[in-house]
């Protein structure tokens, strides 16, 4: 289009703009609505996804069950355990399998500083660090394959323990009694947000290399193993060969649904985030509408322009102006109120966005405000936001100027 | 260059209607000065709008350089109004949020001449009329007798063959009314076909032929 035509436009636009300052502040509503909600909704879902990889990502947990088969002469109702050799068992027959630790875990008392506390003290391997995201607090570390092979008495702590323990003081390096056997603390967990879990928070956990926690606990059996798979697809394949191998191995039918207990989180993180994906749509939704009254209001206001111009519109159409024209007239306007009134609400939804995030979260009493507090102003968003007002633009506009277009030009003059 | 044939044309007001133009037959060559009289109602308006493609009769054919008019669709006839037409009316039509600059622009955009073309015609019209002193008024800042101007330059835009005028004094003092006459027999000594209505027997005497109207009908 032409830009002297542009000019004309925006001069006859400027002289009536303050008709539209309730419009103006009706869109700035709707458009804050609409990037609140979804940044709120992004936010959320995100927390989630964040939280429940706090138990550890694209997990597959095994653990013993008891029989509900018979099985080559054997009774239903046995207990059935998981050892020690199970790990390379499986290791060495499924190459699906990226990564694969096990875990024995007992209640003991733990005692530093002249305090006692009871926690739950497991033994694991450096695998266990990836799958379940143990990630250390600066200057610590998780335990390492040396500290396996070698059973070196160290221990990683929940951050809750160390300050149970150590109050401010830093753990790392300090002694803790585990059941009369002196440990150092080489790391303490980092603060993370954590949903779902077996045994209580992993703030409150103690982690001990497998070979040295066999020295404070004289259980044979362990008590989950857990699997990372190569690609998350794999994971349903993983389980049934876990079932097939393991029921040769320890001796149970492997359609048995009862003899292992397994927990896939790939396959419940798929669930949840289908209904975080439904809840962020439907905050979408309900911001859209928030925003089609403000365009209600635009459309309104184009009807009382048309009354109000129509003279102007008729001057135009005797000077030769085509259809097309008035109606790029009445769009562009449709389109300067909305951008003014989006604009600040766009403006404001980042400042508060921004704002919100700079409230820091209690990770200690895990509570709602964890998934609040961290709404997302993504790209996405952006998107999502211009793909509705664009469209809004569009419907408040076009019925307006498709009206104005087909005024006859004759009655347009007569009009005083 | 325009003929009527039977020409009607009915306004609908509610269960009434009103036959504002009831057959008339003209021929109207290229090149003529035409003035149209009559009686407040007769139809010189209806007339005059029909002539400039405003409007589009109930009945009968008009030819415009031999081709009928009817049947051709909005944008077809916003050309021609763009290019072959230049009203002049009683109330001076101007667009009040525009300067004198921009209402003479207008035609021009929306024709697609190009910015250099445009300033050179603008203040070639703006010198003719004698008002370039004006250009960046808005019509609210000027007398009558200059809007009527600004608008005779903004007819002349895109060198229109026809001039159509409905009462372009109505609205003047004498002195500013005689100014009209006087551009408009200027233009049709170069060329252009003028048509134009008028109470007054005297600015009539600058044309050529008079049509005479009465209820709609051309009375002889
Ligand atoms: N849009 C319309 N709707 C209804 N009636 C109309 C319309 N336009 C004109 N008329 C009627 O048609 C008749 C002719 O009107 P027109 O405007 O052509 O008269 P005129 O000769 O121009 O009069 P004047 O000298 O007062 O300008 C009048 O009776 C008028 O009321
Ligand atoms: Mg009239």
């Amino acid at each position: 289009m032409n830009l002297t035509l542009l000019r004309f436009f925006s001069n006859e636009f400027r002289k009536r703009r303050k008709k539209a300052a309730l419009i103006t502040f009706a869109l700035f509503w709707g458009s804050l609505s609409i990037l609140l909600l979804l940044a709120f909704g992004q936010g959320m879902s995100a927390q989630f996804r964040i939280s429940f990889s706090g138990l550890g990502q694209d997990l597959i947990m095994i653990s013993g069950g008891q029989t509900s088969k018979l099985y080559q002469g054997l009774p239903k109702g046995r207990r059935i355990r998981l050892y020690p050799d199970d790990i390379q068992y499986l290791k060495e027959r499924i190459p699906e399998i990226s990564l694969i630790a096990p875990e024995s875990y007992n209640n003991w008392p733990v005692s530093a500083n002249r305090k006692e506390i009871n926690r739950t003290i497991h033994g694991t391997t450096a695998e266990f660090a990836h799958m379940r995201t143990q990630i250390p607090q600066m200057g610590g570390r998780f335990l390492n394959t040396a500290d396996v092979k070698n059973g070196r008495k160290v221990a990683f702590i929940g951050w809750k323990v160390g300050t149970d323990l150590f109050g401010t003081e830093n753990p790392v390096g300090q002694k803790i009694v585990i059941n009369r056997i002196p440990f150092t603390v080489i790391g303490v967990l980092k603060k993370k947000l954590q949903d779902s879990m077996y045994q209580g928070p992993d703030a409150d956990q103690i982690y001990l290399p497998y070979s040295a926690f066999t020295q404070i606990d004289s259980q044979l059996h362990i008590d989950r193993i857990h699997i990372q798979p190569r690609e998350t697809k794999l994971s349903p394949l993983i389980e049934e060969r876990v079932e097939t191998l393991l029921g040769k191995k320890n001796r149970f039918d492997p359609t048995d649904r009862y003899a292992l207990s397994i927990w896939n989180t790939i396959e419940n993180a798929k669930e949840a985030g289908a209904i975080f994906k439904g809840i962020e749509v439907f905050l979408g939704i309900m911001g859209a509408l928030t925003l089609l009254i403000g365009a209600v209001g635009v459309t309104n206001l184009m009807y009382a322009i048309i009354r109000e111009r129509k003279q102007e519109i008729g001057i135009k159409m005797a000077l030769g102006a085509k259809r097309r024209v008035i109606i790029q007239q009445f769009i562009l306007e449709t389109l300067f109120i909305f951008l003014k009134g989006t604009f600040w609400g766009l403006v404001t939804a980042f400042n508060i966005i921004h704002l919100v995030r700079l409230v820091p979260i209690n990770y200690d009493g895990f509570g709602i405000e964890g998934y609040l507090l961290r709404p997302v102003f993504s790209f996405e968003t952006f998107i999502i936001f211009l793909v509705i007002v664009g469209t809004l633009v569009f419907i408040s506009g076009i019925f307006p100027a498709v009206r104005a277009s087909r005024l006859n030009p004759i009655d347009s003059l007569r009009y005083e | 260059m325009i003929k009527f044939n039977k020409i009607k044309k009915i306004y609908h007001m509610g269960t009434q209607s009103l036959e504002a133009l009831s057959g008339v037959s003209l021929q109207i060559a290229a090149g003529e000065f035409v003035t149209v009289m009559g009686p407040s109602g007769s139809g010189k308006s209806t007339l005059m709008n029909i002539i400039g493609c405003l409007d589009t009769p109930t009945d009968g054919e008009y030819f415009l350089e031999g081709k009928n008019v009817a049947g051709l669709t909005f944008d077809q006839l916003a050309s021609i109004r763009n290019k072959m037409m230049g009203f002049v009316f009683q109330n001076f039509n101007l667009l009040p949020y525009a300067t004198a600059w921009e209402n003479i622009e207008l035609p021009m955009l929306f024709n697609g001449k190009n910015a250099r073309n445009r300033k050179e015609r603008i203040t070639e019209l703006l010198n003719e009329v004698g008002l370039l002193k004006w250009k960046e008024h808005r019509p609210s800042e000027l007398s009558g007798g200059q809007q009527q101007r600004i608008a005779l330059a903004r007819a002349l835009a895109n060198d229109p063959p026809i001039i159509l005028a409905d009462a372009p004094t109505g609205n003047l003092d004498s002195k500013s009314g005689v100014e009209i006459i006087e551009l408009l027999s200027r233009l049709w000594k170069k060329g252009h076909t003028i048509i134009m209505v008028t109470h007054d027997d005297r600015l009539a005497s600058h044309s050529q032929r008079i049509i005479h109207l009465f209820d709609g009908r051309e009375a002889d």
